[in-house]
């Protein structure tokens, strides 16, 4: 595909060009950053380095109303749906571009679902080149790269003044037509500029793990009382299982609002006790060890099982978000020694 | 903090108690970050230490999962599990011993008194590489940071957290054995609540609008809360809901506002919930704010007084009263 050049002062051009889709951009609120649908190019933030949340609720959000229905009326469809409209989300990072296709395969293959699949066709991601990994990530352990184009539209590169564009698919060739009007061509020394960055990314992951043989290890130890050590100071909330990019259990309920009731889909946590009680009282999974072994289980046993990789990215938010240090790279480490 | 000290006094503990457990803090391999460690052996004992940097409270695994901490049962018969507690989780002992959540009998508490703790996210966000923290120290305002191969000396005031700046109690309350001389206390001061409540209600509804509107709903405030151990907590019950599940901002204002005022006089102002939030709510200005009120109408401060009795379990005469039409 084609390779384009972007002055960094023309990206604001850039995104303008963009009217005929939705764009979503990391924007600075109350301290953090945030994906939001921006309607001013200003307000894109491109801070890569503080990105507590993944994209991953751009099209799989953390509430949805799929029906809205009261006593006299049959169910409809709620008005003005998201993703109707195409829509771009820019400033995504490689590790969480990945994490949509890691999310693909559960929400298309055996019951295709189409609040999902609405939204993930009309979207377009922009991605950068990670140049500044997090402390915690791990991606080139879990089959990833800080300069993957795999499940970008397009893939930009910081150059210093310009960005170097990649148009990775046919998606994504349609912006680059639109933005046309700013974008030039690079010159070969500016690709091999790009190349030596791409080719530099992967050494500045810090952590590493091996994760052949992790599933059997995962498999073979399941009743092993070390889980129970490694679950001491889980304190079972949700938030590794709502920043990570691949995590995707949900609950639907009905809700009642003002005479009328939604039904919805939100995001649910596999942390949380209530996740597996029946309606018997009795609960499978009682304890934070059941809970935690969980999760581990299903990334890194059952995901290779069904769909032949890991369902991890390696983004590292689990690791650096978790309030007592629970530690995914350091766990996976105790599990293969075994 | 002296480790041969700290790591002398648990093992004595194990030694002289029926301990099964003790909960410390130990360094963790990564940055600057510190980790609840589960002590059951004397010989474990080793891996404890305390710094600045030790911002968590561990009270709270007291009652996560109850009767996980006394396993070790089986091995040495112990009954009582011992903790290291910091003026506020003294606070937080002394109101779970008066709910009777857990026995005083049944903990052993090494109290440490606090100079105040390390903000992680504030030592993150002014050394983002750290990869080994070696040191931390404090003397006369100033923090000495040595990590990797460097030494820095930084303001305490630029790294505190937030809720140690306001701290009424760095001493612990009550204690069974002390592992330090203590240390300078101040009086409860509320400089933050005070501007708060000047600002007008459609301002303070502003504020709080686009914090709530960040909540995750991840539970990690009530989980990490010591006082927060119900077996069944209105923010989870299916039947009926009383908080719907949605995130929006009318749900998770009320998410908060339950939570909050479940902790009204019970509170020990430890700052776990503002901690451990990953979208940065300041949930104490809203603890803060009720404790400031109840210290104001009934004279009472939660945890501050092993012979009090909880606020709600308590009546006297002289209670105010109009609020009855």
């Amino acid at each position: 595909m084609e390779h384009f050049l972007l002055e960094k002062n023309r990206l604001n051009e850039f995104l303008s060009a963009l009217r005929n889709y939705e764009v979503f951009a990391p924007v600075r609120k109350v301290g953090l950053t945030v994906f939001e649908l921006i309607t001013n190019p200003k307000e894109a933030m491109l801070d890569l380095k503080n990105q507590p949340q993944s994209p991953k609720r751009v099209i799989f959000p953390q509430s949805e109303i799929l029906l809205v229905f009261d006593k006299n009326n049959a169910a409809k469809e709620p008005k003005g749906r998201v993703g109707q409209k195409p829509q771009v989300v820019f400033g995504v990072r490689p590790c969480d571009a990945r994490g949509f296709h890691m999310l693909d395969p559960v929400f298309e293959r055996e019951y295709p679902d189409p609040y999902y699949l609405q939204k993930r066709q009309s979207t377009l991601l922009v991605g950068f080149h990670c140049s500044e990994p997090y402390p915690n990530c791990f991606c080139t352990s879990v089959g990833g790269n800080p300069s993957s184009p795999e499940g970008l539209d397009i893939l930009l590169t910081d150059l210093g003044e310009q960005y170097f564009l990649e148009v990775i698919t046919s998606k994504g060739e349609q912006v680059a037509k639109e933005g046309a009007a700013v974008l030039s061509s690079p010159t070969s020394q500016q690709q091999t500029e790009k190349e030596k960055l791409s080719g530099m990314a992967p050494q500045k992951i810090r952590r590493t793990i091996d994760t052949e043989g992790i599933a059997s290890k995962i498999e073979k130890h399941f009743d092993h009382s070390l889980w129970r050590e490694l679950s001491g100071k889980c304190i079972s909330c949700g938030i590794c299982t709502y920043t990570c990019p691949t995590c995707h259990c949900f609950d639907i309920q009905d809700e009642r609002v003002r005479g009328r009731a939604n039904r919805l889909r939100i995001w649910d946590s596999c942390m949380f006790p209530e996740y597996t009680l029946h309606a018997s009282g009795h609960n499978p999974r009682p304890t934070r060890t059941e809970r935690l072994k969980n999760r581990m289980y299903h990334k890194f046993k059952q995901n290779i099982d069904l769909y032949g990789v890991p369902g991890c990215v390696g983004c590292g938010r689990c690791i650096t978000l978790c309030p007592e240090n629970v530690d995914l790279v350091a766990n996976l480490k105790v599990i293969k020694n075994l | 903090m002296d480790k041969e000290k700290l790591v002398n006094e648990a093992k004595a503990v194990f030694s002289r108690e029926d301990v099964a457990c003790l909960i410390g803090y130990g360094k963790d391999s990564i940055g600057f970050r510190v980790s609840p460690i589960f002590i059951r052996t004397r010989d474990e004992a080793d891996q404890l230490f305390f710094s600045p940097l030790c911002s968590l409270s561990l009270v709270n695994y007291l009652t996560l999962e109850k009767g996980v901490l006394l396993e070790g049962n089986k091995e040495t018969g112990g009954e009582k599990i011992a903790i290291v507690a910091r003026g506020c989780d003294s606070r937080a002992l002394i109101q779970l011993f008066a709910e009777r959540g857990i026995p005083r009998e049944q903990v052993v508490i090494l109290g440490v008194p606090c100079r105040g703790t390390i903000d992680l996210k504030k030592i993150e966000g002014k050394f983002p590489d750290a990869r080994n923290c070696t040191e931390v120290t404090e003397a006369e305002g100033m923090y000495y940071i040595r990590f990797d191969n460097e030494s820095h000396e930084v303001p305490k005031e630029e790294l505190l957290a937030d809720h140690c700046k306001h701290c009424a109690f760095p001493n612990p309350l009550v204690y069974d054995v002390l592992l330090e001389d203590l240390v300078d206390s101040k009086g409860a001061a509320y400089s933050d609540i005070e501007e708060m409540e000047k600002m007008a209600l459609e301002e303070r509804h502003e504020y709080w609008k686009d914090k709530f509107a960040r909540c995750l709903r991840c539970y990690a405030c009530r989980n990490a809360c010591p006082l927060c151990y119900c077996d069944d907590c209105i923010l989870e019950r299916v039947s009926p809901q009383w908080v719907n599940r949605s995130v929006n901002l009318s749900e998770n204002l009320m998410f908060h506002l339950a939570r909050s005022y479940h902790l009204a006089g019970r509170c020990a102002g430890c700052g776990e919930c503002e901690r451990v939030c990953p979208v940065n709510l300041p949930l104490m200005l809203l603890n803060r704010k009720l404790e400031k009120d109840i210290k104001n109408i009934f004279e009472y401060t939660a945890g501050s007084n092993l012979d009090d009795k909880p606020l709600f379990a308590s009546f006297n005469p002289k209670d105010p009263n109009d609020f009855i039409f």
